[in-house]
């Protein structure tokens, strides 16, 4: 929890993804922040950009991100 | 007051949670009707004003994030926009002032496609307070179009609106912000041409959508194979929305100064309560008891009022008109029958109010992302949290409520559990039966009928998770599920409009039921007025004993059928009649009791109580009790929710295998119950 990221790329399964990520803004080189997740594997609670939106995804959305921590 | 004769036709779209119904709200004070428009389903209203004396009515759109649609929600929205061009003359674009970015997206792909737009930037009150301060000048520049600024929770800019619709500041943009990426130029500019289409972006758009916007099928056709290799709509989408925001965060900097570190402190702080992994379901759980209290409680008051009315009213009405077949009718069919309906609507109210406030609060995307997890497993999705306790009111708002879910799976699935929750209809026909066969006795001081009647509930919801399971293993769907959803900050909640809103739905239902019990009454009523004839001459016999009523030979010849459930003919009429409606079942006992004129006079539930079988058998026995409360907690009796489920699947095989599956666990599960506790 409360870790930062920066999404460098998606992943080559990108023909899977659904357009909605990037719709939301989820861009490269966009900095985002875990804030929660539902217990047991549930969805993540992210905040990120410039804007902090705040949106919700699972964990199987947020893998065709690549993304570098920061610490 | 003069008004023009042909009324301006404006649009209202954005983003979702930009505050479109407020503003739909604040600026439409007269009529307000749902609407159907020429093959499009609406979801949203409709809503008309008289500005210097023009009508203009506004059509309120749902939310959407691109012209791409992911969800039905986004289908309805970007056929109707692309579709009914030329039905409107503009639309009303709301920017949320604390979210340029994602707005803009969509304002320049809407932009883009033609169609004549007027900018609103709304709460730019909450972006001041934040630090965000814009260029309006600029933008407005950039964008080229007027921009007006709201506030409109406050009432603030709204003439302004007015005043810029009346004077048609809608711009269409002569030229296309999106540059069409060179590998598809060519093909876009032939289709263009060959098509006849001035407008490029159009024809890209009908390219990159999967599925179909407009009259994509000329379109198609004029594909050769070459083209469609460099032709993958996905990822033209794709290309699209990340060009797209390249050019917005390019013009963002130099309209927008925010000062950085603004916390939003309210959502930080409850969000630290509410999504907690385990005081977050503490809460939920504390909510949804507090809001079935308030059901149970606070509308036992205006039920008290309506029933007294009702039966005011009944009784001043046989003694006005002459005793006779029109004052039975009247007197002992219709005015209960309606009577019987009205008296639900403090608690389909109630709950339907409460449930617009946690959705309006914010509160309620909280509970999505709490439930996901463990809906999943169930084969849904965190959103059909939504539809499962507003079924708990009615399964007609419910299932429409489900267009929001993008998973086509997940959303039948949903639609298909949705009439298992125990909706108000039932409660009548529970409440009734639980009176006439469970003892008034208190176990540890909480009353048996309470417990029945919480059981029912449960019993409701258990089935809906289980049928769900075994649907999420027999329906073969590949299409990928997922849960991308916005988690907007909270805020106060707006009472009125959701008061108006919640009035509007419980009209609905009093219109549409009393309809079904009025027709229903009037059958029942003649039929059981008529008889076979009884001597040569007579036609058919008139105001015979209900014994030797046509109702009566009709319900002794589906007896059979019943009575392996431990009914008598009576039950099976109103069964019968209660397919159209289940709350239609009192009403037709309370009829068919109050002609019956071997009984004793007195409330309805003494007069079930009282009645016996030709053998002397009490009619009512535990037995018979349980086994109709388990028929009308699994059967699928409710025309009106067939309807729906068909308008909202378009398939004629879901519709029945729901019909056919409900009411044949229905009839098991009551046989079983009665033949069990006989």
């Amino acid at each position: 929890m409360n870790q930062s990221g920066k999404i460098l790329d998606y992943d080559n399964n990108r023909l899977m993804m659904p357009n909605k990520i990037i719709e939301m803004g989820l861009l490269p080189e966009t900095i985002f922040k875990i804030l929660y997740q539902a217990p047991f594997g549930g969805p993540l609670y992210i905040e990120f950009g410039k804007e902090n939106s705040r949106i919700a995804l699972r964990k199987e959305e947020a893998e065709y991100l690549i993304v570098e921590q920061i610490r | 007051m003069k008004m023009a004769k042909n009324h301006t036709q404006i649009l209202l779209v954005g983003n979702p949670n930009v505050g479109k119904s407020t503003i739909f709200n604040a600026l439409c004070n007269k009529k307000q009707k749902t609407g159907n428009y020429a093959g499009v389903t609406v979801a949203s209203h409709s809503g008309t004003y008289v500005y210097k004396e023009r009508e203009i009515e506004i059509i309120d759109l749902p939310g959407s994030y691109s012209i791409y649609p992911d969800s039905e929600d986004e289908a309805i929205f970007s056929k109707f926009l692309i579709q009914e061009q030329n039905q409107y003359s503009g639309a009303i674009y709301i920017l949320d002032a604390m979210n340029l970015k994602r707005g803009l997206l969509l304002f320049q792909q809407i932009q883009d496609l033609g169609t004549p737009l007027l900018l609103v930037v709304n709460q730019i009150d909450e972006a001041e307070k934040r630090g965000i301060h814009i260029d309006f000048e600029l933008l407005s520049q950039q964008l080229n179009t007027k921009i007006i600024q709201t506030n409109a929770k406050e009432k603030i800019g709204l003439d302004e609106l007015r005043e810029a619709v009346h004077q048609n500041c809608f711009t269409k943009s002569e030229s296309i912000s999106f540059e069409i990426p060179l590998e598809q130029k060519e093909v876009v500019h032939r289709i263009s041409s060959q098509a006849n289409e001035k407008n490029p972006y159009k024809v890209w758009t009908l390219l990159s959508s999967e599925k179909y916007l407009g009259k994509l099928e000329s379109v198609h056709e004029q594909l050769t194979d070459h083209d469609r290799k460099c032709i993958v709509p996905k990822r033209l989408q794709t290309q699209e929305t990340i060009r797209r925001y390249q050019e917005i965060d390019k013009i963002l900097p130099k309209v927008i100064t925010k000062k950085p570190q603004f916390k939003e402190l309210l959502t930080e702080k409850a969000d630290k309560l509410l999504v907690h992994p385990f005081w977050g379901y503490v809460f939920f759980a504390v909510i949804l008891l507090f809001i079935f209290q308030m059901v149970f409680f606070m509308a036992e008051y205006p039920m008290h009022w309506i029933d007294a009315g009702f039966a005011w009213l009944a009784e001043n009405v046989k003694n006005i008109l002459p005793e006779g077949p029109l004052g039975s009718l009247i007197g002992d069919g219709i005015i209960p029958g309606i009577g019987g309906i009205v008296i639900f609507a403090p608690q389909i109210g109630i709950l339907l109010y409460f449930l617009y406030l946690l959705e309006d609060s914010g509160y309620m995307a909280r509970v999505v992302f709490l439930m996901d997890r463990w809906l999943k497993v169930f084969g849904l999705n965190g959103k059909s949290i939504v539809p499962l306790i507003s079924g708990v009111a009615c399964a007609i708002p419910a299932i429409m409520s489900t267009r929001n879910i993008e998973n086509v799976k997940e959303r039948l699935i949903t639609i298909l559990v949705t009439p298992f929750m125990t909706c108000a209809a039932r409660l009548p026909v529970y409440t009734i039966i639980i009176a006439l066969v469970i003892p008034a006795k208190k176990f540890m001081g909480i009353d048996y009928r309470a417990i029945a009647l919480l059981g029912m509930y449960l019993l409701g919801f258990v089935t809906a998770l289980v049928s769900a399971l075994i649907l999420k293993k027999t329906i073969k769907q590949k299409t990928k599920s997922f849960l991308i959803m916005e988690l907007p900050p909270y805020k106060k909640p707006l009472f009125g409009y959701d008061f108006k809103l919640m009035l509007g739905k419980v009209w609905e239902f009093i219109n549409g039921a009393g309809r079904v019990i009025l027709a229903v009454s009037i059958i029942l009523w003649f039929l059981s007025y008529l008889g076979p004839k009884q001597n040569p001459d007579q036609f058919v016999a008139t105001g015979v004993h209900l014994h030797d009523s046509y109702l009566a030979k009709m319900g002794k010849a589906i007896e059979p059928v019943v009575a392996p459930l431990g009914y008598d003919w009576k039950m099976g009429v109103s069964i019968i009649s209660s397919f159209a409606a289940r709350e239609v079942f009192v009403g037709t006992m309370a009829t068919l009791y109050s002609l019956d004129d071997d009984v004793e006079e007195g409330p309805i539930v003494e007069k079930m109580r009282n009645d016996v079988k030709p053998n002397g058998e009490k009619v009512f026995t535990l037995a018979t009790g349980l086994s109709v409360l388990v028929y009308y907690a699994f059967a699928m009796q409710c025309v009106s929710t067939i309807a729906v489920v068909y308008r909202e699947t378009r398939s004629i095989k879901w519709t029945t295998l729901q019909l056919v599956g409900m009411t044949g666990l229905a009839y098991l599960a009551a046989f079983l119950v009665y033949q069990f506790f006989k």
